[in-house]
Order: C-alpha cells, then structure tokens, then sequence
C-alpha cells in the first residue's frame, strides 16, 4: 500500500494525554477514535493538537469502535461517512475497524463481540465489509478483537476466518497482538498458528497494548502496563515478518510520560531486533 | 520563601495561604497547582485533568488526595477545582483555619452601617452644649462597630498573610490563582496552561491583604522580596477582569477562584 509501507513506532492519540503525545520522543504515528473527533473535522474542526502532529508530518490514522461490521444489522452508512470525512480530513492513507460486532436488535453492546466463525457469519461480515469500503475514499483495515468466550459450532479457526476475509473483500489486517494474547490465555488460541494463516503481506499495522490477569483470565483493559508475554507474540510476528507500522494503544490510568516512553522503547526493541 | 508563621508560632500551608487570601476556590487551585507541579497530574491541551498515578499516588494533603481521586480520569479543569472547593476536606481546613483563630465566623455589613457613628458625631457636637447627650455615645458607637459586620480573616490571618510571597509557582497560585499575574507574567504560563484553560475558572477577586509596604517599615531593606507580594507589578491583569488598587497601602491582586465564593 503506497505511503504506509514504514509507519513506525505509533500511540493512540487521546486528548488526555495529548500534550504527552506531542512532546514523547519516537512517536512516528498516531491514530485517533474516529467516533471521538466531530464530524465537521472537514470543516476545520480538529483538536488543536491533531493539527499540530499533521504540520509536523506525522500520519494520523482513524481507528472507528462502530460501524459493527460483523453484525446482522444493515451498515450504518452515516458511521461510515463519518470516517471516511475524518480520513480525508487528517489525510490518512488508510482506515480501521473491527472484526465484530457491537449492535444487534439495535440495541448497542457497548463491547466489541466477536464474530461467530461460520461460513455463514462470513458471508454476512464479507458483505458489509464491501459495502464500507465502496463508501469510503481510502483503504479499510481489520483488527483481531479479544474474546472472553467463543461461539459454538465455529467452523474455522480465527486465523483461517481472516484469511477469508481478505481474500473474498481486499482489506487490510490490523493485528492486535494483545488481543491475540488474550485469546491465547482466555480461549486457547494458538497465536503462531493464528500468524501462519494470516496473510501477513496484507499485514498494514500492529497493535501493542496493555492488560492485567485476573486470577485464570486475562483482560485487555489499556488501562495497565504491557505485559512481557504480549511483546513476546509481537517478537513471534516480528520474526515473520517486518509489521509497517506498530502502534501503543493506552485509553486510560494513563501513566507518566516516562512510563509511556519506556512502554515505546521497548516496542521499538523488538521490531528493530528482526531489522538487523 | 519567609515561610509565614501565625501567632501561635504555626507555619501556613500553600493550601492555607490560598484559603485566607481568596477563600476555598483558591485553595482548591492551589492543591491541584502543587500535583501539576510534582508531576503527579497531567493537564490536557483542551483543559482535562488526569491522574497520572494509581491510589492518589503522592498526595501529600488530604486536599491534594480528594482532587486526584476525583480526576483519576480526565477531568475537565474547573470542575476539578469545584469539587475540591465544595468537598468535606475542604470543610476541615476551614475549621482548622478558625481552630487557629486565623479566621473567624463572618458577619455581613448591614446597609446603612456607617449612620450610627454619624449619630455618634452628632451626639458628641451637641454633648459640648447639653453633656447628656455624651452618654448615647458609646451606645451608637457599639451600633456602629455592630453594624459594620466582621471580615472572615481576622487580623491574626492578615497579618500571617502579610509577608507571604510568591517565589515559587505553587504559591503564585496561593496568591493570585491560576488567571491572576505574578511580576507582569500570567501565573498559568508558569504551568505552561493556556489562557483558554485558566479561564474556565470563575473570577474570584482576593480578599484585601494588607501590603507588606504598609505598617511601618515593614519592606525596608527586604523590599526585593516583599516586592511581589503587593504593589502593581504583583496585580491582575485586566484581561481576566480584576483589578489592583492603586494605592500602595493595599492590594487586592485580582485572581479567580474555583467557585466555593462563601467562606
Ligand atoms: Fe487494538
């Protein structure tokens, strides 16, 4: 994908930590909820400090938590227009969402659901993921989500489900190695099978984050520390292939700005450890 | 800084500097401006305030503990303020500020408050011709002192405050609050905090402070370090809407205060 083959070392822009983000040193992209920003963005709208990364040159890259791509309910092209006006407003070379579902009935989860892995859930997230990307003016990338539980009667394993994803729609893989850990831990995933039947040469970034156990179960809170075990599956990736990006999500305790650079630091780490 | 000591031969607090120059709002200010200060804290760009510790983390004052369980998420600015102006803890070091005889229990200045020594003059006038009239005197006089009401710090608490300067930005908050001005610059640009953010406080003029150029000699050869805490180079500036006296006996170096107006 032409402008996004060497993202770099990136941290989710939240306005909390704003000035952080502006100030911490390596910070190569970032991403913004796209839900967070208001949709007159085109108008000029941007938080102050969006517009000062972008003077700086530093991409910015809408993340959406809504479009419920893996959902029953009909797209809601609104939602989708919505990012794609935020793209267009940032510049962004590309998108992202879920592979989930957070509406259903229409009544809002408030949790990204994972989607039951079945042909027929396919067809159904294969269709809507069409019907996003013909609305919107940039690439669409999808992101591995952590499960607390799993749908019986899944007829493929998690890493067989995205590769038809992309073969049958042309997106993007966001992979969230911290999720993937977490559905390591929680429902057994196995996270080098998962990265053998990915295709990693769809890979368009990486998400680093942090979470904490409870007692048998890990959560994915981006609310704690990184742990080890999640830089470890970012070192299996790593040595497969080279990720175009890897990016620090952190959505609240946020810690002190030594903390998050050091949590940066230790990315970096492992992704210069496979460059060489 | 001269750390002021009370009467009673007790050191004032940043928290308690701020409460007797401009009332709760203040010392709210002044707690949040010691954990911006320490880093335990972080202010967003557009004014949202967030711990940046688990378990208020290097509280050192019970103020200091109520405003970073309260912004453990961000916060916007003022609210953070508000909430620790109103708070229980808030209450305490009011009470521990009259426990100190530092403050006293107000009373409002009743209109018309200056007419019974008007009829103490006259009394007294007409006293030289018919003495009877000397004995309403101390009468109208006890209206007079009455009526005037009583200021919430009392003159223990001013003169505590007297010779307080602001040579650190925690104490310029004390002094000034977060929109007022210290030596011709905006107390928030010490913070590095927008005139947008500082703003969303309410204004909250001081209390009339004694100058330490007033009371005899009390600047003398010290005037360099007295300097801040009086005269204009110390007042508000007008853009945030108060004002300074300018008349050197005293000084009421605007600021703003975080709501919490009663004492
Ligand atoms: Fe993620």
């Amino acid at each position: 994908m032409a402008g996004i083959t060497d993202l770099g070392v990136g941290i989710g822009w939240r306005s909390e930590i704003d000035l952080t983000v502006e100030r911490l040193p390596g910070v190569d992209f970032v991403e913004v909820v796209a839900e967070n920003l208001h949709s007159n963005v085109h108008r000029g709208h941007l938080p102050e400090s969006v517009t000062l990364l972008l003077e700086r040159g530093i991409p910015v890259l809408p993340h959406a938590v809504s479009l419920s791509l893996g959902g029953a309910d009909p797209v809601d092209l609104s939602r989708v227009e919505h990012l794609g006006k935020i793209a267009e407003a940032v510049g962004a070379p590309m998108v992202s969402d879920h592979v989930c579902f957070v509406r259903a009935g229409g009544l809002d989860s408030g949790h990204l659901m994972p989607v039951p892995r079945t042909k027929d859930a396919l067809d159904v997230l294969v269709a809507n993921v069409k019907l996003a990307q013909e609305n919107l003016p940039v690439p669409l990338a999808l992101e591995n989500v952590a499960a607390l539980l799993e749908w019986p009667d899944g007829e493929l394993s998690e890493g067989q489900f995205l590769a038809e994803l992309v073969e049958r729609t042309d997106c993007w893989l966001l992979v969230d190695v911290a999720n993937l850990y977490a559905n390591a831990r929680n429902i057994g995933t196995d996270p080098g099978r998962f990265l053998d039947e990915i295709p990693l040469e769809r890979l368009a970034y990486v998400h680093v984050a942090g979470g904490v156990d409870h007692g048998d179960v890990y959560h994915d809170t981006h609310a704690h520390a990184v742990l080890p075990e999640v830089l470890g599956v970012l070192d299996e990736l790593c040595s497969r292939v080279t990720p175009p990006g890897v990016l620090l999500e952190r959505d609240d305790n946020y810690p002190s700005d030594t903390e998050i650079a050091s949590e940066l630091a230790a990315i970096r780490a492992v992704v210069d450890k496979h460059r060489g | 800084m001269v750390t002021p000591v009370t009467s009673q031969g007790t050191r004032l607090s940043a928290e308690e500097i701020g409460y007797l120059t401009a009332g709760p709002g203040r010392a709210a200010e002044t707690a949040l401006a010691r954990l911006i200060d320490a880093g335990l804290v972080r202010v967003s760009r557009e004014g949202l305030v967030s711990a940046v510790h688990l378990n208020n983390h290097g509280a050192m004052t019970e103020l200091e503990r109520r405003t970073l369980s309260y912004a453990r998420t961000g916060v916007r600015f003022d609210q953070v303020v508000q909430s620790t102006a109103y708070s229980t803890e808030m209450k305490r070091l009011h009470q521990h500020l009259l426990d100190q005889k530092l403050m006293q229990q107000p009373r409002r200045r009743h209109e018309g408050w200056w007419f019974p020594l008007v009829i103490a003059i006259v009394l007294v006038l007409l006293g030289f011709s018919t003495p009877v009239f000397f004995l309403g005197v101390p009468i109208a006089l006890l209206f007079f002192v009455w009526q005037r009401g009583r200021k919430a710090v009392t003159q223990a608490g001013r003169e505590a405050l007297r010779h307080v300067v602001a040579t650190d930005r925690v104490h310029a908050v004390a002094l000034y609050g977060f929109c007022g001005k210290v030596n011709g610059r905006a107390v928030g640009d010490l913070f590095e905090l927008s005139q947008s953010i500082v703003k969303m406080l309410p204004l909250k003029q001081n209390r009339k402070r004694k100058s330490s150029s007033d009371g005899g000699g009390g600047c003398g050869s010290s005037c360099s370090s007295c300097g801040s805490g009086c005269g204009s180079s110390s007042c508000s500036s007008s853009s945030s809407g108060s004002s300074c006296s300018s008349g050197g006996s005293s000084c009421g170096g605007g600021g703003c205060g975080g709501g919490g107006g009663g004492d």
